[in-house]
């Protein structure tokens, strides 16, 4: 309840997108929040044993501050899943951050990022600095039409960093590079990293051929995220993706959206690890409806679980793994949306299905530790937004698409308006 | 050149030719007992295995007629459980312990007197599990100790006599960034009131195993190398209550996982320290990490003299049939691997020569034994231990492999 106040608050404080002038210059200040109210079970969870779990998830609080006519703009979002599902969200196939099959509950400060806009002649540059996303990868799956994360999240995405990024956007081209902190925190609390930022490195480029379609290709190398004293393993990270986000008419939309992503961890300079993802997922909605589907293809790490086996140790102890397993996951996904002024609600259910195989050869074996390689797991719940929604989150000022901020999104299939 | 001296010049030459080879022979460091054919490793036969494959097996302790071993990890059933394998034939399991509180378990030792058997306790909260063995075959819980020292898990614990006192040394491991790895000091000599006498933070950035003999404590600490401290039987007035420095080596590649302090008692040197490196793997299909061996002769001055190599596994546990100066290591994925340590360890041929000088142990002709590396069948071999004319290796996969070692018995 503590978590969900503040959201009722806003829900009820703002009905509409606070356009706040500010005295004395052309300033503005917008307020959103968001959070899932859900249930979700797992057949099987671990030890064959099915898990039901109940959640207020994603519960986030956004604001976005434009100053002295758009020369300096900050974005930040408060996530609140450290207090609303502190032992993560029911996942299998997903592991980060010392969870394994469950979720990761994300940092309160997930993304405090300013960014300064000089009025250059023939190109948009900006530079942007704080906390948040490196320019590496996709969106923040939570921006997307799904509520349960992908596998991939740790390979598509680098965020929560303390980052300085330089974006410059040429017409259809954009390129973004960017040096930040490669250790990923360690809890929800977590600010920690300003002493490593810098170690390590991300650049990603955008091509957008027409309003609807980009084209992504991004490389980051990222020092040790796993172990804040630097001695972990290092990755070497590649991402390619197309995203197609189409209005077929002036009440429906068709998104599009394929990724590829592959992350090779290193000791030194020998290379230990590889673990690859394929993703594929679409949505169609007609008015107020949403139905979609995801593809994925993901291998991940198989580590040393805790007492609680959703639970891996952090910092890794050792060099070696268990194993790797490949999650193929089908997740189908339909909502209906009722706005309401500023409000909008949106009761939705999710079902996935997920197979699950050893890779190479190790010792971990799927079958003993969920009694099953097939698992399923089925939620049902109520997407609630209020004001301010981020379309897109994982760029900053001249990395958006044009037309596209955090401040003025269009509607679309992924920004929910 | 008449033809008698062609035939005495190539009499010379043969000589001198058999002379070469002779003296090759003489600066061969292996002795290599009744091996067969001593440039080839002999294939250790299994005698038989005892099975269990709801659990994954982790390390092995050998007393007489009865072996110990833990296991580990999460696999049908948790890592909770101690069991007892009667060795007088194939090893046959006769009895299991569950170890309530527990889902992994680490290090296995048996105490000197064979009195008592300690388990360590993996993951918070961390501890140790102190049983009395009198009965070995029914081992009795007398006590359990934790500390706010030991809570983010007890990786390793060895067992060492120093002044007639029975400690435990245990290696916990860090528990988050602000939690850093110690070495933890147990007084065990009332076992039913385990007292801790040191705290130390140490290890760069894991303390992961620990060796004990004659008042030396040598400790594993990754990156940070191998550390040898004074605990009472050195000359730097160190006791188990403060360990007091001597020396710090950090062998190739650093990751120093674990170690044994050689004591030749055909010789009575006490020269070398085998180093065991854990390097990544998927563990059962991959790992790396060598052997290395470190002279100690000064004691404050070690250095790294020879290491051995197996491609595509990777060392781990040790144990060592001194008296026929045999080190075994655990390979996980390579199995089991005999050394013969015999002689001096830093002289081989300049053929078997690293360029960084020193003796690659392979190509020096001390590989002397090798069990289980086949991949038929698949297996992950943890720890070993000798027991008189067997070895007893513990596969994560199916339980407890006994080996026959008579042919490397010297």
């Amino acid at each position: 309840m503590v978590a969900v106040a503040p959201l009722l608050a806003i829900a009820l404080a703002v009905p509409r997108p606070i356009h706040a002038q500010m005295a004395g210059s052309d300033n503005r200040v917008r307020l959103g929040a968001h959070a899932i109210g859900m249930v979700s079970r797992v057949d099987p969870g671990i030890g064959g044993v099915v898990e039901t779990d109940g959640y207020l998830t994603q519960p986030m609080i956004h604001g976005y501050a434009t100053l002295w006519s758009g020369l300096f703009t900050i974005a930040g979002t408060l996530n609140l899943e450290g207090l609303t599902m502190p032992g993560g969200e029911l996942a299998p196939g997903n592991a980060g951050e010392g969870f394994i099959d469950r979720r990761h509950p994300h940092t309160f400060m997930h993304e405090l990022m300013a960014t300064f806009s000089p009025q250059l002649t023939g190109v948009d540059f900006t530079l942007s600095a704080g906390r948040g996303f490196a320019p590496f990868g996709t969106d923040d799956p939570m921006t997307r039409p799904f509520v349960r994360y992908p596998a991939n999240h740790h390979w598509a995405q680098i965020l929560e960093r303390w980052t300085i990024t330089a974006a410059a956007r040429l017409g259809m081209f954009t390129i973004e590079a960017g040096l930040f902190n490669g250790d990923e925190p360690e809890a929800p609390e977590d600010i920690a990293g300003l002493e490593r930022v810098g170690d390590s490195r991300a650049v990603r480029a955008t091509l957008r051929p027409v309003h609807s379609l980009e084209l992504q290709a991004s490389h980051a190398y990222v020092e040790s995220p796993g172990f804040r004293a630097g001695p972990g393993l290092d990755h070497r990270q590649w991402s390619a993706s197309a995203r197609l986000d189409h209005a077929l008419s002036p009440s429906s939309r068709l998104y599009v959206f394929l990724e590829m992503a592959e992350t090779n961890e290193y000791d030194g300079d020998r290379k230990v690890f590889v673990f690859t993802s394929v993703l594929g997922e679409t949505a169609w909605r007609p008015g107020p409806w949403t139905a979609a589907l995801r593809f994925e293809r993901t291998t991940r790490p198989e580590e040393e679980r805790l007492d609680d086996p959703y639970r891996s140790q952090r910092p890794h102890v050792e060099a070696s793994i268990l194993g790797a397993t490949r999650w193929n996951t089908v997740t189908a996904h339909a909502a209906r949306s009722f706005p309401n002024g500023g409000l909008r609600f949106e009761p939705f259910a999710e079902l996935s299905r997920s197979t699950v195989d050893e890779v190479t050869g190790a010792i971990f074996d799927p079958l003993a530790l969920y009694g099953s390689t097939e698992l399923w797991s089925l939620s049902i719940g109520l997407r609630m937004t209020a004001g301010l929604q981020h379309d897109r989150m994982g760029r900053y000022g001249a990395a958006l698409p044009p037309g596209v901020s955090h401040a003025d999104h269009e509607m679309s299939m992924t920004g929910r308006q | 050149m008449t033809k008698q001296a062609r035939h005495i010049g190539q009499a010379l030459g043969l000589m001198l030719v058999a002379a070469v080879a002779l003296t090759g022979c003489d600066k061969d460091p292996v002795a290599n007992g009744d091996r067969p054919d001593p440039t080839e490793p002999v294939n250790l036969p299994v005698i038989g295995q005892g099975r269990h494959e709801s659990r994954y097996t982790a390390e092995v302790a050998v007393r007489n007629a009865f072996a110990y071993t833990t296991t580990w990890h999460h696999r049908s059933a948790p890592g909770n459980a101690i069991f007892v394998w009667d060795v007088t034939g194939v090893p046959s399991l006769a009895d299991s312990v569950i170890v309530h509180g527990a889902s992994t378990l680490g290090d296995i030792q048996i105490s000197d007197d064979g009195a008592l058997v300690v388990v360590a306790k993996e993951g918070a909260p961390g501890f140790i599990v102190i049983y009395d063995a009198s009965r070995p075959d029914s081992l009795v819980e007398l006590s359990r100790f934790s500390s706010n020292d030991t809570n983010a898990g007890v990786h390793t614990v060895k067992l060492g006599r120093v002044s007639g006192r029975l400690y435990a040394f245990l290696s916990v491991n860090l528990g988050g960034s602000n939690t850093p790895s110690r070495l933890v000091n147990v007084d065990i000599t009332t076992p039913v009131n385990p007292t801790q006498v040191l705290a130390r933070p140490m290890g760069l950035p894991f303390i992961h195993d620990t060796f004990v003999r004659d008042g030396i404590l040598f400790t594993a600490l990754w990156d940070g190398g191998l550390s040898i401290w004074d605990i009472g039987g050195g000359n730097e007035n160190g006791t188990v209550a403060d360990p007091v420095l001597i020396s710090n080596i950090v062998t190739v590649d650093g990751h120093v996982h674990n170690m044994w302090w050689f004591h030749n008692p055909n010789n009575s040197e006490k020269k070398y320290v085998f180093v065991g490196e854990e390097s990544g793997g998927a563990v059962g299909a991959t790992s790396s990490g060598d052997v290395h061996v470190v002279d100690i002769s000064d004691i404050e001055n070690p250095r790294e003299v020879a290491f051995y190599n197996v491609p595509g596994a990777g060392a781990h546990n040790f144990s060592m049939d001194e008296p026929s100066e045999m080190l075994y290591a655990a390979f996980y994925n390579g199995g089991v691997r005999a050394l013969d340590v015999s002689g001096d360890l830093g002289v081989c041929p300049d053929s078997a020569r690293a360029s960084d000088g020193r003796c690659d142990m392979r190509l020096a002709g001390r590989e002397a034994g090798i069990a289980l590396s086949t991949g038929d069948p698949q297996v992950s071999i943890w720890g070993v231990a000798v027991s008189g004319n067997r070895l007893y290796a513990s596969d994560m996969l199916s339980g407890l492999f006994a080996l026959d070692i008579t042919a490397l018995k010297r």
